[in-house]
């Protein structure tokens, strides 16, 4: 199969450096996730890519009892919500190791651990 | 526009753990709405069917397969698919091409089979409704999101998940006098509380079941009904929207903008607002997801769904009722079936066969039907004549 740079790989890869790779519109400066072809504040298509950290506030987050195929490995954890500190963007990843909502107050601080090939954007809890 | 549209006769199949094919569950409500609506399959132009998962019966491009034991199959058939949302967005474009003149008389079909795959396949298939390299891919089920939305609410407004559970008993309370429902069975708040997490803060009975089966309806112009002469209802506003795909690109995670931009052009179309809708079938896949809606759709203040469903004032007998056939909740949600569904429940009210469930002296009502959370939406307001 023939190999192309994906908006997806290069997500992923930056994600993999605890990173989240945003597109910012060279012609409004509204940033979004770098998956997007058009910027959803002008219609423009003409990016810079800018890597921000991969720290954030849980914005929502939850628990679930039954998990999809290939989540059922992982005894408990939380799909999570959450808003970067320094981009006015947020992004969801999954976070193990949350047994209840005790565990993750709403406003905790997350980043992004790397990027698992069966279990997507992985975060970890940061305690400040 | 060139037509008034109408819809000329409404059936559906039951909904539940069901053992006919997907096939047969789609053939047994077009025949009930061919028959209700006193036509035969000659008078049909063009077949619309809505279905998401026909695969899991072995079974996709359904259309021709319909007509063609409808006895038609130089008739054309589209099938649509637009996850839960399938049968409200089928519908839309039904109607758009009778509204268009394209055709006098159509059938829309919208069905599901999917019990049979069990709870952890189901779980996953759903997944992939969403965005699913953000949510699906990261460990997301549906209750998950829907759950996700629910704490965003929670925390947001002054609302509890006893209020959640408000809403599901008085479905659950509805679909007691729905002889087609998945789930008849009378629940109290306790009982929803009580009731095994599956996504936190969502309990069982905050959830819809998976579920078979399928709803018909007979779409034409209303010179077509009056030539029939049998009874009819008029579709007198339909609109469409969209949100953002993953849940967190929203601005707001409390609030369904496809809603908002259905309903807005549905009201404007029909010239009514929202306090001349007598009743209204919503999206209830979870309990909050119908707290939302009634706000979203300009019943409710944003805030304030939660103490409507506390106060009683969707049952029934309230000011607004919500779901008198029961809803996603009670009656079912066979994903492709389910926006048709909600249409069969207002062809019914309106004519006569409601029986205890009927919406006293209601003329004007709205269907409101959502894709996965929201990312599509569709809304149609329909006129008792």
């Amino acid at each position: 199969m023939e190999k192309h740079s994906s908006t997806h790989e290069r997500f992923i890869q930056t994600a993999n450096n605890g990173k989240i790779l945003a597109n910012k519109c060279k012609n409004c400066g509204k940033i979004m996730l770098e998956t997007m072809y058009y910027c959803s504040g002008c219609s423009k298509s003409d990016f810079e890519l800018v890597e921000f950290p991969g720290i954030g506030t849980v914005v929502t987050h939850t628990i679930q009892a039954v998990a999809p195929e290939g989540f059922d490995d992982i005894k408990s954890y939380a799909w999570v919500v959450f808003k970067l500190k320094d981009a006015p963007i947020s992004a969801s990843g999954f976070l193990p190791g949350i047994k209840t909502p005790a565990d993750l107050p709403i406003g905790s601080t997350v980043k992004v651990k790397g990027y698992d090939t069966k279990h997507g954007l992985t975060l970890e809890k940061q305690d400040l | 526009m060139v037509n008034n549209v109408c819809v000329l006769g409404a059936g559906s199949t039951k909904y539940g753990k069901l053992s006919e094919s997907v096939i047969e569950l789609g053939l047994d409500a077009a025949k009930n709405a061919i028959d209700s609506a006193g036509i035969t399959p000659k008078d049909i132009q063009a077949g619309y069917i809505s279905n998401v998962f026909g695969f899991a019966d072995k079974q996709v491009h359904m259309a021709p397969v319909l007509m063609s034991n409808l006895g038609i199959p130089h008739v054309p058939g589209l099938t649509i698919e637009s996850a839960c949302g399938s049968g409200s967005v089928m519908f839309r474009e039904a109607y758009a091409n009778v509204a268009a003149g394209f055709y006098d008389c159509v059938l829309a079909v919208g069905v599901e089979k999917i019990t049979h795959a069990g709870t952890t396949l189901s779980t996953t298939l759903f997944s992939y409704c969403s965005d699913f390299f953000y949510e699906g891919g990261n460990g997301a089920s549906f209750p998950g999101l829907f759950a996700s939305i629910a704490r965003s609410y929670l925390t947001t407004y002054k609302a509890t998940e006893e209020d959640l559970a408000h809403v599901a008993v008085k479905n659950h309370e509805n679909g007691l006098l729905n002889p087609k429902a998945h789930i008849r069975k009378k629940i109290t708040v306790d009982d929803v509380m009580n009731s095994p997490v599956v996504a936190s803060p969502l309990k069982i009975y905050d959830c819809c079941p998976f579920s078979d089966g399928a709803s018909a309806v007979i779409l034409c112009t209303e010179e077509f009904a009056k030539k029939v002469g049998k009874n009819y209802m008029k579709v007198i506003g339909s609109g469409r929207g969209g949100s953002p795909a993953a849940v967190q690109s929203r601005e707001d995670i409390t609030t369904i903008p496809s809603t908002i931009i259905a309903a807005k052009q549905a009201y404007n179309m029909a010239g009514v607002t929202p306090k001349d809708i007598d009743f209204a079938e919503v999206h209830d896949c979870f309990t909050i997801a119908e707290i939302i809606d009634i706000e979203d759709l300009g019943f409710f203040e944003k805030g304030t769904g939660g103490v409507a469903a506390r106060e009683g004032i969707t049952r029934r007998n309230g000011e607004i009722p919500i779901n008198p056939s029961g809803g996603l909740k009670s009656k079912g949600h066979p994903i492709g079936a389910t926006g048709i569904g909600q249409v069969v429940e207002v062809f019914e009210q309106f004519t006569g066969a409601a029986g205890e469930r009927t919406v006293k002296d209601a003329e004007i009502a709205m269907t409101h039907n959502f894709g996965a959370t929201g990312a599509s939406a569709a809304v149609h307001i329909f006129q008792k004549v």
